[in-house]
């Protein structure tokens, strides 16, 4: 069945059966990747998913079904399920469906070149940059994991009170996973890479940046236990915020899950912090016009100097607190319910250069890689305990690579502890929303090493 | 769902350029959550996915298609995608399938599409009333119960035409408790790989929300764990996740066949403490990370990894079972149709020992009880893991002095497994999800109460 003609069928049964409004949220993607190991392809996969989300308004309530087959049988079953699913809904908080507005922003992040680079270029550039990045030290194996990806994607928000829009973006990335041997010591590196044009593509630096960290490992040691002045590289500190950008949620500040819970207007971090969400980046897969609900999305400050100056919203929990929604709804994918989060959430830079931060550290440690996010950070309390890797700084210097310590503290303590903000931006793995961050110099953070 | 004629179709059109080995996975998924949330139920989701993935080999290259379109064309044209990429003869292949009939050694009493919404909600409210029971500092409670029915047909170009039918269920509660501007978390997650029978005796709910909440409470009063050195006691259950990481991951063939793993090449060494024996078993009945026929359509089995200290086995899947000349184990599992299956785990644990726990604890002098662990991550190739202690009390002097919160335990698998010098006899079996290569899938961990003699403890 045509896609218009399902939601049309689909809004005509919804009406039948009591719904006063409904949406559909359409979600269809494209991925490509190629892995390679010892120059053989060992790995590749090509595919188109789409799938199809439902939601309506039926006694006040919202009530959600999916499905990936838009048919005859799945129309019954969405409306259906719907209903059913809205009747056991007992939270009170009012819903809403967005009607759409006049005015969205030219969001410029889908690039012709990515879908037009064919397969063949793609194993080409995955087997160069193995080549490349295994020829670059005598101490690595022969053999390292390549990989080269892309993905494109398309949204579409329909509802019966008027609202039609639609979005697409794509990406193209890989990463190198180099392994470094030597007198029985074993390190591997890492780099991921991602750009919304082919052109743009620095390969080597992918493999030099994965390769520096295989071989700097091998001679890596453990600190003795203690409080350290810790530098957070630009995409650790991007991490950082990625894991903990939930205290940002409204959603979860009302539900009692955020310690930042009715604190606008108070300083939270210190001065030299400012937070934004930045949804019209241009070539960021997470920038939109529109939120998940359909509404224009604008840029805001969420920090500025240490001060919060709002949560973010989604048209629920801002009619809840008795303000206008930030316009950051989301939908975790096409069968999930309305949440919030950020789009390109950004700390914002000053002009100083990273050896400038490592002047600022003096003594202390630079760290590199966090790991066990997952597990080790806890985003209702704050608290984090995460094994690292990094290197030791004496006087401005890195004077040896260090691995096997577990960094420890507080994102709300560490918030307002930032001492310095250094001028260079990184983002995060590109996916819903992203995080960007310059490395941030944090006076003391409890390390455990020997 | 995939007809014999459709699926002999696609794979004819797989092999046509030159593959050596074709297989569909074909899956009909419907999920089922339901949320309560600051004591009312919140969101209420039902889902349908279906699809398919088609593989094909040649020699040891693969390609994987997968599409959401799984008519006899969409099928075909996935097929023909699959085999344009792995080769360019032009040949035709006969390819004929005979039915296998379906293995079912885990009974599902009741689907949990056929329970009404009435009944699901009693589960969440139950074992949130009795979360908040728990104490006045419980300040929020979300409860989870989910559930996913998978219908699979997995044919390949040898003949095979399995089909499977696959239910889970699982409650996920976490609670919060509150005082005097902190917070901190509690949780518990039970399931099985069984249908709504799950809340029939085997998981009482008000004992979950208690559980969760009787741990946010304990962490709320405890203190920074101190970081160093230290001896380290890590209690039955989910404190398998230590080896689940420090060791389960690098036996993964994923990791071995590349030599990505620090025990490649070690079969019939000693690599742990001759008191460790290590199984994965995917027959263990209804158990969350059972198996009846593994994602490339093999019987589930039960595999020894480490007998005695010495390393007898890896989990090995059809693809890297042909880099590493080895035959498969049972072990390939995927997250659904748009994933490529590879070795991972199913029901890991260290096998009881002889110690008694109360010894285990008296004998210890000082160090860490790690009673609840939350999950954790491993790099393979170097081996090095850590995993986050969600519950744990200092001992001193082998008595429990207090708790402390926020200790994560790190260190590598090949040294850790040398380490432990006691096992309990007593073991138990814990929930999880692992995420890999080829998505999240539902795993157990387990293990007895356990000893290592030193570990780094993450803390401040």
């Amino acid at each position: 069945m045509e896609r218009n003609e399902f939601y049309e069928r689909l809004f005509q049964r919804a009406k039948e059966a009591g719904f006063s409004a409904c949406e559909v949220y359409y979600a269809a993607g494209e991925s490509f990747s190629v892995t390679v190991f010892g120059g053989e392809i060992t790995d590749y996969s090509a595919s188109e998913a789409c799938g199809l989300g439902f939601r309506g308004l039926v006694d006040g309530k919202m009530g959600y079904a999916s499905t990936q087959a838009l048919d005859e049988d799945s129309i019954a079953l969405l409306v259906e399920g719907a209903r059913e699913n809205a009747r056991l809904i007992e939270c009170e908080d009012e819903q809403f469906l967005f009607a759409g507005a006049e005015k969205y922003a030219d969001v410029q992040n889908y690039c012709p070149d990515i879908d037009e680079t064919t397969g063949a270029e793609k194993i080409k550039l995955c087997k160069s940059l193995e080549t490349m990045a295994v020829a670059m030290d005598a101490r690595l194996r022969r053999e390292a994991e390549a990989c080269v990806f892309s993905e494109s994607s398309a949204v579409e928000i329909v509802n019966t009170l008027g609202l039609r829009v639609e979005r697409r973006s794509n990406i193209i990335g890989g990463y190198v996973q180099p392994v470094a041997e030597e007198g029985g010591r074993v390190s591997s590196g890492f780099s991921l890479f991602f750009e919304n044009d082919p052109a743009k593509i620095d390969a080597e630096k992918a493999a030099r940046e994965a390769v520096k960290e295989a071989v700097d490992g091998l001679a890596a040691k453990s600190v003795p236990s203690g409080s350290y002045r810790v530098l957070l590289k630009n995409d650790v500190a991007a991490q950082m915020l990625r894991t903990f950008s939930g205290v940002f949620s409204a959603d979860r500040a009302q539900k009692g899950l955020s310690l930042l819970k009715g604190r606008e207007g108070e300083k939270i971090a210190a001065d030299c912090l400012t937070i934004a969400d930045e949804p019209h980046l241009p070539g960021r897969a997470a920038s939109t016009p529109f939120d998940g609900e359909g509404v224009p999305t604008y840029r805001k400050e969420v920090v500025s100097g240490g001060v919060l100056r709002t949560l973010l919203h989604n048209l629920k929990t801002a009619k809840k607190q008795g303000v206008e929604t930030t316009a950051n709804a989301c939908r975790g994918g096409y069968g999930s319910p309305v949440g919030v989060a950020p789009s390109n959430f950004c700390v914002q830079p000053s002009n100083l250069a990273f050896e400038d931060m490592l002047d600022l550290l003096g003594d202390g440690l630079l760290i590199t890689d966090l790991q066990g996010w997952h597990a080790g950070a806890d985003v209702v309390s704050g608290d984090f305990s995460l094994p690292a890797r990094g290197y030791r700084v004496e006087n401005g210097k890195i004077a040896g690579s260090v691995n096997q310590i577990t960094l420890a503290g507080n994102f709300f303590a560490l918030l307002k502890s930032v001492e310095a903000v250094g001028g260079d931006v990184k983002f995060s793995a590109p996916g819903a929303s992203a995080f960007a961050s310059p490395s941030l110099l944090i006076p003391a953070l409890s390390v455990a090493g020997k | 769902m995939l007809s014999r004629l459709i699926a002999e179709q696609a794979l004819a059109a797989a092999l046509k350029t030159g593959g050596d080995f074709a297989e569909i996975f074909y899956e009909d998924t419907r999920s089922s959550s339901l949320t309560l949330n600051a004591g009312a139920i919140e969101t209420a989701l039902t889902g349908r996915s279906a699809g398919a993935g088609v593989r094909v080999y040649k020699g040891l290259s693969s390609v994987y298609v997968f599409t959401n379109d799984v008519s006899l064309s969409g099928l075909v044209r996935a097929a023909q995608k699959a085999a344009d990429a792995i080769g360019s003869a032009d040949r035709t292949v006969d390819v004929r399938l005979t039915g296998a009939i379906p293995r079912n050694i885990h009974a599902i009493a009741q689907l949990p599409m056929d329970v009404p919404g009435a009944r699901r909600a009693r589960v969440v409210k139950a074992a949130d009333a009795a979360a908040r029971a728990v104490s006045a500092e419980v300040s929020q409670v979300t409860a989870r119960l989910y559930d996913w029915e998978t219908d699979v047909v997995i044919a390949n170009s040898e003949g095979l035409l399995a089909p499977d039918r696959r239910v889970y269920t699982r409650l996920a509660l976490t609670a919060v408790a509150s005082a005097g501007g902190e917070s901190q978390t509690g949780s518990c997650n039970p399931g099985a790989m069984m249908g709504f029978e799950l809340f029939d005796g085997r998981v009482d709910p008000e004992e979950v929300g208690r559980r969760a909440a009787k741990q946010a409470v304990t962490m709320l009063h405890a203190e920074p764990c101190p970081a160093g050195v230290m001896c380290a006691v890590i209690d039955k259950g989910f404190g398998g996740v230590i080896f689940h990481e420090a060791c389960g991951h690098s036996l993964e063939a994923t990791a071995v066949a590349f030599g990505n793993s620090e025990f490649a090449g070690k079969l019939g060494q000693q690599i742990a403490s001759p008191i460790v024996t290590a199984i994965d078993d995917g027959t263990m009945e209804n158990e969350w990370g059972s198996i009846n026929i593994d994602d490339e359509g093999t019987p589930a089995t039960r595999l020894v990894l480490i007998e005695n200290g010495v390393l007898k086995n890896y989990m090995v899947d059809r693809l890297n079972g042909r880099r590493m000349a080895m035959a498969v184990t049972g072990s390939a599992r995927r997250q659904d149709y748009t994933c490529a299956p590879t070795s991972r785990m199913r029901n890991t644990f260290i096998a009881p020992g002889n110690d008694d726990e109360g010894e285990i604890i008296s004998s210890m002098g000082d160090g860490l009880y790690a009673k609840a662990m939350g999950g954790g991550s491993v790099n393979p190739i170097t081996g090095e893991f850590n995993f986050a202690v969600s519950e744990g009390y200092l001992v001193k002097g082998g008595r429990i002095d207090r708790p402390v919160r926020g200790a994560t335990l790190i260190g590598k698998g090949a040294d850790i497994l040398k380490k432990i010098d006691r096992v309990g006899k007593t073991l138990e079996l814990g929930q999880g999800m692992c995420s890999s290569v080829s998505g999240s899938i539902p795993v157990n961990v387990g293990q007895p109460m356990i000893r290592v003699t030193d570990i780094t403890v993450g803390g401040r």
